[in-house]
């Protein structure tokens, strides 16, 4: 089984890699190249010529170019990530009492109010999904906490094969550490674990045109079919959630020697920025606007959506934009970017300010966008989301650039 | 005969300096031998990229319409697909026989191959092409009756897989110039299970591992006219390397086309080798291919088979080929580090570079940002003998049984970042760039005991330099 392990270098810069522990494979150290240099005449480069620099600064011949001080930046990013990750944990906390009073006495009651308490939850999770896309904690495990697209008939019955599934064939009892094990083993949307998972067990496949998936709440009644199943693996992922969503606010907790925030503060402050403006930038202008919005838009399936099973991405799309907001004021990027070019600090309010409109005014639910004519308003109004996203990453990278960061993201 | 000085020209040649010298084999190879070669592997297509993902990028130069057809093309290449009819309509149509359920089931992170862990199947990031003596009607390879050109060890409900393949390795010994020993591992393919009919007792094989996917609309924009003129099957200008141009079918054109892509560059472009892979392994329907991909002897297969629209149409079609001709290639790394540019020097001094021709040049192309770009990937696209030893003994229209495309060396040391494995050659036989040097032979022989008598410093450097592209 792949393996992830992480290795930090001298200059806090983390290579992740996925080791085949075999025996007679070639062994699984790090290539030689922690340390890499690019000589690039013009656009994305680092810092030409030199061994010694590594990846999220820009270079420039003016030594003076990025004379600032962003220890509050740094300071105040830190902390935000920190209540972030407590938030979203406490969050899913209530979610998993809910899921408790459910399996202990299953009614359509319960499984609304745990329903309820899922999409309650969900805002404070996504608001830390601007924490990813670096070296962060999140890398290894966001796989194991969020990830989509999902082939639910790897977990339960969907229609049509009500034989499907570990819960129906699977013979391993299932635990949290039996279920992570199994997560995209073979491929990446064999997902077993986290939000998608619990949203596919608490509302099953959406199979209607109108409204979300409706899963009876006799799926958990004890002692019948394969429901003792389903409850195990419920209350596994459930717990498994929890405890990841704890390990990350623990990965960011303030004053613990040698976790994550320790040496995210250490770091030279433009490794630490670069880090900032890639996870935003990236955010808006890749898993966001491609992966999840344009992506589905030229796909025009209904059900290639985030939450396809509770029909809540909208709430998805408000959250994630959250996010990307916060860091940027909370985190006082607006300041410092204002302190060094007022005019591109005012471009970015604004541009993150029409992002914020261009998404309150999506459909909603969002297969219904899907659903729609190409030429119809929901359709257009999608559109206009896609580019103001776009607008947003491309002001991002202005402020890469202002800043001497390298921003990377993915598509162009 | 050098027409032209060196240097000075390097970095202001043009397609048209280079059509003016295409009618010369040597000139044309010599221009391109002495472009300078920069860090900048994939010309203005290359990124700064060091993280596992770094072959999952698209190129910094592409246009807007294209980047969003990238996205759409990366969706396309991370799918899943499942079998039809599915709850998402758009992405079903798995099978009925197939290898792997998505593209980046092999190529994962469009990434490399390797041979599976155990040496027993299903293999998850490679795949056994098979055919019997002769050939079909274009030239192709004749299918094996029963199962086709390929084995698939995977099936749909009901749909039993036709076999699983098991690879066992036997010891090879050798010594460097200096009396180090080595120890290569020589690959046993066999099928065990066959579920449709005994296989013929002159059935060919060959074992292929996914190849990684940066650069290759690149390579496909590099002229017509340059590669001829690289070719030189009789060899004429007795340097002792051949390199031959194959001739393919195309399957999209239905009309013969200069091979360019595949271990032996039996697919003349990316769409061919994306219809033909969504296809042969996924199991996938095009206009290109609008059959099943069962044999008439697999009855469950054509029972289960659902015919009417295409799995993937025409607009889906193009958009996966337009990612993969847009993925970035990573810029080399550490291109400056003394050790590497010793390398460098002696990666040419022993011959490696005769045909893993360091620079290439596109001309016109359909995607402007691939247009007149000068690049490094290390291939010249030419087939070349490479000896018994590495023979798989079963031909591909004008490719040999012991003839392979030469491949493109650049991303190499990013696989085992990426991958997390450093597998090399066809079949994923070589444990690291030293077992994949020394398994060369036939036009590359001199080359390998040019390598092999290297001092150990040196043999380091040169791998120091593979490991920086």
């Amino acid at each position: 089984m792949a393996k992830t392990f992480k290795t930090w270098t001298t200059l806090g810069v983390a290579l992740i890699g996925t080791a085949q522990l075999s025996h007679g494979a070639p062994s699984a150290k790090l290539p030689a190249f922690t340390n890499p240099a690019f000589i690039l005449s013009d656009g994305e480069g680092g810092e030409g010529g030199s061994d010694a620099i590594t990846s999220y600064k820009l270079g420039n011949t003016q030594s003076s170019a990025y004379d600032y001080d962003a220890k509050g930046q740094v300071a105040a990013y830190a902390k935000l990530v920190h209540t972030s990750y407590a938030d979203a944990k406490e969050a899913a906390d209530r979610m998993a009492s809910a899921i408790d009073d459910l399996l202990k006495a299953p009614q359509p009651e319960t499984l609304a109010a745990a329903r309820a308490a899922w999409i309650a939850a969900r805002p404070a999770y996504l608001k830390t999904e601007v924490f990813r896309f670096y070296d962060g904690p999140i890398e290894a495990i966001e796989g194991e906490i969020n990830a989509w697209p999902m082939n639910e008939a790897y977990i339960d019955y969907v229609a049509d094969k009500p034989d499907a599934g570990l819960i129906s064939t699977g013979r391993d009892a299932l635990t949290g550490s039996v279920l992570t094990g199994l997560n995209q083993k073979s491929d990446e949307a064999d997902v077993t674990t986290g939000w998608h998972a619990i949203e596919f067990l608490l509302w099953g496949q959406d199979l209607s045109a109108e409204g979300p998936g409706n899963r009876p709440y006799t799926d958990y009644t004890p002692g019948t079919g394969n429901n003792d199943r389903r409850r195990a693996y419920l209350k596994a992922v459930t717990e498994k959630l929890v405890g990841d969503l704890q390990s990350l606010e623990q990965a960011w907790a303030p004053s613990v020697a040698g976790n994550y925030r320790d040496t995210f503060e250490k770091l030279e402050q433009r490794e630490a920025l670069g880090r900032m403006v890639n996870g935003m930038a990236i955010l808006a202008g890749f898993e966001f606007m491609s992966e999840r919005l344009a992506v589905a838009l030229d796909s025009g399936d209904q059900e290639d959506e985030h939450s396809c099973f509770s029909d809540t991405t909208k709430q998805d799309f408000v959250y994630d934009l959250e996010g990307i907001r916060r860091v940027w004021t909370e985190a006082k990027l607006l300041d410092l970017v204002a302190s060094r070019d007022p005019d591109l600090a005012k471009d970015v309010d604004r541009l993150l300010a029409n992002a914020e409109s261009k998404i309150a005014a999506l459909g909603d639910p969002w297969d219904q966008v899907l659903r729609a004519d190409a030429s119809s308003p929901e359709r257009k109004a999608a559109e206009e989301a896609v580019a103001s996203l776009q607008g947003l990453a491309d002001g991002l990278k202005k402020v890469g650039s202002n800043l001497g960061l390298l921003v990377l993201i993915p598509s162009g | 005969m050098r027409l032209l000085p060196a240097c000075s020209l390097a970095m202001g040649l043009t397609l048209a300096s280079l059509a003016a010298f295409a009618s010369n084999t040597g000139t044309v190879r010599e221009m391109l031998m002495s472009v300078t070669v920069t860090s900048r592997l994939g010309g203005d297509t290359t990124r700064p990229l060091t993280t596992q993902n770094a072959f999952s990028f698209q190129a910094p130069n592409s246009a807007r319409q294209h980047q969003r057809d990238f996205s759409f093309g990366n969706r396309l290449f991370n799918t899943n697909w499942v079998e039809a009819p599915g709850s998402v309509k758009a992405f079903d149509g798995l099978g009925p026989l197939f290898n792997r359920v998505s593209c980046a089931g092999c190529h994962t992170k469009d990434g490399r191959g390797r041979p599976p862990e155990s040496g027993l199947g299903p293999m998850d990031s490679m795949l056994l092409r098979l055919s019997v003596p002769g050939t079909d009607s274009h030239g192709e390879p004749k299918p094996v009756p029963g199962y086709g050109d390929q084995l698939s060890e995977r099936g749909i409900r009901d749909v039993p897989p036709e076999g699983v393949v098991r690879i066992e390795y036997s010891d090879v010994h050798g010594r460097y110039g200096d009396g180090e020993a080595f120890v290569l591992r020589k690959p046993q393919v066999r099928i065990e299970s066959p579920a449709y009919g005994p296989l013929p007792a002159d059935l060919m094989m060959s074992a292929r591992v996914a190849p990684h996917m940066i650069g290759l609309g690149l390579l496909e924009a590099v002229p017509d006219a340059t590669l001829h003129a690289l070719a030189d099957p009789e060899d004429s200008d007795g340097d002792g390397i051949s390199g031959t141009l194959n001739r393919v079918w195309d399957t999209a054109a239905q009309r013969m086309a200069n091979g360019r892509f595949g271990w032996k560059a039996g697919q003349p472009d990316l769409f061919n080798q994306n219809a033909g892979a969504a296809f042969g392994d996924i199991g996938l329907t095009s206009q290109q291919h609008a059959v099943d991909n069962c044999n008439a002897v697999q009855t469950a297969c054509k029972a289960a088979f659902v015919p009417p629209e295409p799995d993937i149409d025409y607009r889906f079609m193009s958009k996966l080929t337009l990612y993969t001709q847009t993925l970035a290639v990573p810029a080399q790394r550490n291109a400056s580090d003394p050790q590497v540019t010793r390398g460098a020097g002696i990666f040419r001094d022993v011959g490696c570079a005769s045909c893993h021709l360091p620079s290439l040049q596109t001309g016109e192309a359909k995607l402007r940002e691939l247009a007149q770009q000068t690049f490094h990937p290390y291939t010249d696209l030419l087939l070349h003998d490479m000896g018994e030893n590495l023979a798989d003994n079963r031909p591909e229209f004008l490719a040999s049984g012991r003839e392979w495309r030469t491949p493109p060396l650049w991303g190499l040391g990013l696989v085992p970042l990426v991958n997390g494995h450093g597998f090399l050659l066809h079949d994923g036989r070589a444990r690291g760039f030293a077992e994949a040097i020394l398994w060369h032979g036939g036009e590359a022989e001199p080359a390998k005991e040019g390598f092999r008598l290297l001092s150990r410093p040196d043999r380091e450097a040169l791998i120091s330099f593979l490991q920086s592209l």
